[in-house]
Formats: C-alpha cells, sequence, structure tokens
C-alpha cells in the first residue's frame, strides 16, 4: 500500500524527512525527547515537533559525558547530537519524566548545538487536583516561551486547531488498534511501528490525512486468512527496532495490542474541545496511560495491563525495554506477578535500542510460542 | 519407531536417538566453526556408531542456537522446550530444570506433565557458563574435568565478586599472584556462577524437585554452589549433556 510505503520511508530516515520538510516549508523543527513534550503547543506555535527515540549507530563521544550503564536511548541521543546530526533543529524540548532524560537535558544544554532548549518540569503523580493545577500552569508556562522562542503568538484559535488534528490523530490510531485487535493479520506488526514512528515526526495534518486514508481502506478490506499465530501483546518503553516485529512473527506470533512509548501511549486520550485549551490539553496529559516514569495509583499501569491483555484477547504477553531503564525495571517484578496472578504467561526481554542480539531474542521468543 | 535429536550448542554438538521411547544411543563432539556441518556430521557419527542405517531413522528434530541449519532435521525446536522435554523423560517428577551449556544458562519451570511454564535466559553475556569456566581453567592451567573435584578440597572458598567473565578472569590473576590455593579459586568460582544462576532462577520461582542439565552438570562442584545458594537439593541428570538431544528425540517420536 502507497500509505504505508510512505510510512516506512520516513521511520527508515526521519531526520532526512525533517531536513526536507525544513526545507520546503521553512518552518521550525523542535526535538522532542519524550511523549510528554506539549506536542499541541509546538503544532499551534506553527513548528513541527520531532521525537527523539535514541542514536543512529554506535556511541563513542556520548560515553565522555554519560556512564556506560544509562539506558542506549539517551547515549545514542546525546551521541547523534554531539555529531550534528540534529543540525535541522531549532530547538530541543525536555519534558521532565525518568532521571536520565532529566539529566540528559542539562548535558545537551552544556554540550549539543541544537538551538533553543526548554524544559518542561512536569509532575510525578498525576491523579491529585494539585497536580492537574500545576499542570495547567506547566502548559500555560510552555506556551509563553515557546512564542517567545519561535517568535510567534499562539492564539486559542490556534490550540483549537492544532487540538483537532492531534485528536483526529489518535482517534485514527485508536481504528488502527481495533484493526489490529480484531483482525490479526490484518496490518503487519511493522507497518503499524512505521506508522506509530511516522507519527512522532510527521507534518502532523498530512500525517493525519494519509493516516485517515490508510485505516478506510484497512477498515474496508475483508478478513485476512485465519492465521494459526498466537496472539501477543507488547509491553513496555521504547521499541525502536522494526525487526523485532518480523522475528515475533517469524516465531509464530502475531502482536495484537500494545502500550509501548512506541505504540499505543502516546496516543491515547482525546483533549477536550470546549473550555480554556491549555486547560483541556493539561488534562489529558493527566488521564492518559501513564509512563512508569509517572504516577497515577499504585497499581495503574499493572490493571491497565491486566485489563488491555483481556480486551485484545491476548495469550501471552512480551515485556520490552531497554537495558538500563530504571523506571520500567522498577515496575516489572509488580507487574510480572499481577500477569502470573491472572494466569497471563510472559517473557521478559531487555533491549539495546541499536543493536539487537537477534539470535537470543528468535530462540526467547520461539521458545515462548512453543510455551504457549 | 526411531527419531533422532540433534542438539547444536554453541561449543558442543549433541545427538540421541530414542528408539520405541528408549534412548539406545548418543554422541558429543566439539561443533566447530561449521554449525551446518556439524549437525550433519555427528548424525552421521551417531547412525555409524550405532550401526543404524539412514532410512531406518523416522524423524529428526534439531535444537541448540544452531537448530535452524541443521539441514538433516523436519523441525526446529528451542532448546527450552527441548531440555524440559529431556529432564521429564528422566524423571517426571522434576519441576524445574537448570540448564547451563556452553555461552548460556537457563532456569526453566514446568508442570507435571513436562509442559514449560515459565523460563528466563542469561543475557548476551558470557558469565555464568561453560566459556566462563573454559576461560578460567585456562588461566588456572588446570584441566577442566578436574574442576568439581578439586573445588571439594576447598577450605575457604575465594571472593570472586565481578560477574563479567573478563573482570573475573582478571580477578583470578590477582589471586594466583597472591598465592591462593587453587582449589579455592576454584570453589569461588563456582559459588561466583551459583549466585549468578540462582539470582536468576529466583526470578521464575524455584519449585523441587530440581534437576541440573547441559554439559556444565558434568561438574559437581557447580552443582554444589547451586545447591548452596538456593538451599535446594539438585538431581543431576543422567545423560546430562545431551538432554536436550533426548528432548528433540522425543518431540520428534510425537512422545513429548
Amino acid at each position: 500500500m502507497e500509505a504505508i510505503e510512505r510510512f516506512k520511508e520516513i521511520c527508515a530516515d526521519p531526520k532526512a524527512y525533517a531536513r526536507r520538510w525544513k526545507e520546503k516549508t521553512g518552518g521550525k523543527v523542535i526535538g522532542t525527547l519524550c511523549s510528554y513534550a506539549p506536542e499541541e503547543l509546538i503544532l499551534a506555535g506553527g513548528a513541527l515537533a520531532f521525537r527523539i527515540v535514541g542514536g543512529s549507530g554506535g556511541i563513542s563521544r556520548a560515553d565522555a559525558h554519560l556512564q556506560t550503564y544509562s539506558c542506549s536511548l539517551v547515549r545514542g541521543a546525546l551521541d547523534d547530537a554531539l555529531n550534528g546530526e540534529f543540525d535541522f533543529l531549532d530547538g530541543a524540548i525536555f519534558p521532565h519524566t525518568c532521571d536520565s532524560i532529566q539529566r540528559l537535558s542539562d548535558i545537551w544544554r552544556m554540550n549539543a548545538q541544537t538551538g533553543f532548549h526548554l524544559d518542561v518540569v512536569l509532575p510525578v503523580k498525576l491523579n491529585t487536583t494539585s497536580a492537574r493545577d500545576y499542570m495547567t500552569a506547566v502548559m500555560r508556562k510552555a506556551g509563553t516561551e515557546l512564542e517567545s522562542v519561535l517568535g510567534k503568538t499562539i492564539t486559542d484559535d490556534d490550540l483549537h486547531k492544532a487540538i483537532g488534528i492531534y485528536n483526529g490523530i489518535r482517534s485514527a490510531m485508536q481504528r488502527l488498534y481495533i484493526i489490529r485487535q480484531d483482525r490479526p493479520g490484518g496490518i503487519a506488526g511493522s507497518d503499524v511501528h512505521a506508522i506509530v514512528r511516522a507519527s512522532m515526526v510527521m507534518d502532523r495534518n498530512d500525517f493525519l490525512n494519509r493516516l485517515t486514508r490508510l485505516v478506510d481502506t484497512l477498515e474496508r478490506q475483508s478478513e485476512p486468512e485465519s492465521v494459526d499465530n498466537k496472539r501477543i501483546f507488547l509491553s513496555g518503553g521504547v521499541c525502536n527496532l522494526p525487526d523485532v516485529y518480523g522475528i515475533i512473527e517469524s516465531a509464530g506470533g502475531t502482536v495484537v495490542g500494545d502500550d509501548l512509548c512506541t505504540g499505543s501511549r502516546g496516543l491515547t486520550g482525546l483533549v477536550d474541545t470546549d473550555g480554556d485549551p491549555l486547560d483541556a490539553i493539561a488534562g489529558r496529559y493527566a488521564r492518559r496511560a501513564i509512563c512508569p516514569a509517572k504516577h497515577a495509583g499504585i497499581t495503574s499501569r499493572g490493571d491497565d495491563l491486566v485489563r488491555m491483555v483481556r480486551t485484545t484477547r491476548a495469550q501471552g504477553v512480551i515485556i520490552l525495554f531497554l537495558k538500563f531503564c530504571d523506571p520500567h525495571a522498577f515496575d516489572y517484578p509488580y507487574l510480572k506477578s499481577m500477569l502470573d496472578a491472572e494466569g497471563i504467561p510472559s517473557l521478559l526481554v531487555e533491549l539495546e535500542e541499536q543493536t539487537a542480539s537477534q539470535g537470543q531474542f528468535r530462540t526467547r521468543c520461539e521458545a515462548f510460542m512453543e510455551m504457549l | 519407531m526411531i527419531s533422532v535429536g540433534i542438539d547444536v550448542g554453541s561449543i558442543s554438538a549433541k545427538a540421541a536417538m530414542m528408539k520405541d521411547g528408549e534412548l539406545i544411543g548418543s554422541k558429543v563432539m566439539l561443533t566447530g566453526y561449521n554449525a551446518r556441518n556439524a549437525g550433519e556430521r555427528i548424525f552421521l557419527d551417531l547412525l555409524a556408531g550405532l550401526d543404524v542405517q539412514r532410512d531406518a531413522v523416522g524423524r529428526i528434530v534439531a535444537t541448540g542456537y544452531g537448530r535452524n541449519s541443521v539441514e538433516v532435521a523436519d523441525k526446529a525446536v528451542t532448546e527450552i522446550t527441548c531440555h524440559a522435554a529431556g529432564a521429564h523423560f528422566q524423571d517426571p517428577a522434576v519441576r524445574c530444570v537448570i540448564d547451563i551449556g556452553g555461552q548460556d544458562s537457563k532456569v526453566i519451570a514446568m508442570d507435571t506433565t513436562g509442559r514449560v511454564t515459565d523460563f528466563a535466559m542469561n543475557d548476551k553475556c558470557a558469565a555464568g557458563t561453560g566459556r566462563f569456566l573454559e576461560v578460567m581453567a585456562r588461566a588456572l592451567e588446570v584441566d577442566l574435568d578436574a574442576f568439581g573435584e578439586m573445588s571439594l578440597q576447598a577450605d575457604q572458598p575465594a571472593a570472586i565478586s565481578s560477574l563479567c567473565t573478563v573482570f573475573a578472569e582478571s580477578e583470578v590473576i590477582s589471586l594466583i599472584a597472591r598465592g591462593e590455593r587453587r582449589e579455592n579459586i576454584i570453589a569461588g568460582i563456582h559459588e561466583s556462577i551459583g549466585s549468578r544462576v540462582i539470582a536468576m532462577a529466583n526470578r521464575v520461582g524455584i519449585t523441587e524437585p530440581v534437576m541440573m542439565t547441559g554439559g556444565v552438570a558434568k561438574n559437581i562442584g557447580v552443582v554444589r554452589a547451586l545447591e548452596k545458594k538456593s538451599g535446594k537439593s539438585i538431581r543431576v541428570s543422567a545423560n546430562a549433556q545431551v538432554n536436550g538431544a533426548i528432548g528433540a528425540a522425543l518431540i520428534a517420536a510425537g512422545i513429548a
């Protein structure tokens, strides 16, 4: 399908896409380090939010600034920044989520040359009234700062338009996830991955149009031939290795859902369209699926995981996170025991962002499918 | 019916032949550089040694890291499923298998029917594996086969803190330089393997009876260290090194 090919092309080289976008539109590109970056505000300011999910290869320069037991996302991103690979960025936004991203922000500010530098200091607890008020204030501050660095006034009208586009994207993505859940094999896991990656870097209006057309086409398609694969739910953090999906599929699994950071997590929840737009954007952040660096109740991630496994009728869960990702590693024992208590088999795989240890991953996946 | 299991591991290739639910023979050799070749060679060796014709063999299942390159095999099954099947065949009571091979170690939880319910494998590092022991044997100038017995003569196992093979080797060299007894160093090496593997086993949960399989099970010192660290008694498979191949042969025969 033509739309998927376009998404795959962008996923394969997001930096080239951003450079071309900038050349063509003369617009500004802002690097974001996490799904908590206020993307609606960036769009309302007329800029392109460009999500950085790691580096492009080996790590050499970053290790002069970071300990080697930081995750490969943080080390890889810094390495690319130090190597000048983000020369197209006009600025970077660091939301305060995990410790590593927070400290990366400081090192980045002092060493990388990527234009202006904003920190968005979000609350850690999201389910309290004070956090809700604080979040709105954070959004207001981020909006003012963006206006200043972008040299543009962000009006309520701009915000409403941006909210409309993001709500459109999130609704279409939800439809895509339903197709994935109801018709396994209707769309390949690596295709969904390419779409999600494209959603993080592409001109959002263009993305929404292409995505909507694609989902319309997919919904009209007839049932794919039923395959005897196991239904797998992916849980965890950033997974930027398209091969992972191919390996799971060739081992006899089909991904029917996920809560990944490079998956459904940033695409959950809609922004209310009435009332103050900044307040509404803040409200979504308080409601959306959380990352383990945030808190919304003692067992909220586990409850969500069990619920999603049940909804997608998954037979097993593969938990993927980057080696040395503390927030995910701290959550893992309780998630595993909740899954065990529900009789849901799970497999833990720790990955490096760029170099997958393919043979071992393949063996684990095949053994897991044999077990199921 | 005659079935064969071929287990191409990182260091050695193993093959086992079953006939009507009985193990009738097995073979072990070094894998070498060419894993594809190793599967074929050990299969032919096994046939020759047992004087069985190629045509007499019904089905063949390959396992181990080289499983997908064994052309003579009808099917490839992972070593996790095969080790569980092999252990269950040899002792149906077994609920937990600790397998330490050339470059990986794994812990497998199974139910009373021999079905795998959970498992964990080591990461890409060689610490706590057969390769780790080979490196240490070279540093200590001791034949690896003597490791087990020598470690039982230790009076005070040396403390080896590092979990990394390369760093642990330099710790061992420091201990040698300090004049520490070989027996104590070897016992310390076994305890470091024991700690590492039991830490992984605790993630899966250890239900007794526990069986140890894989080439490293031939080392009694490692078995004792695993018992000490887990506080559980461990049975050693009578055919530890070929246990995966036996499991593969059972799966080939449709018994497991």
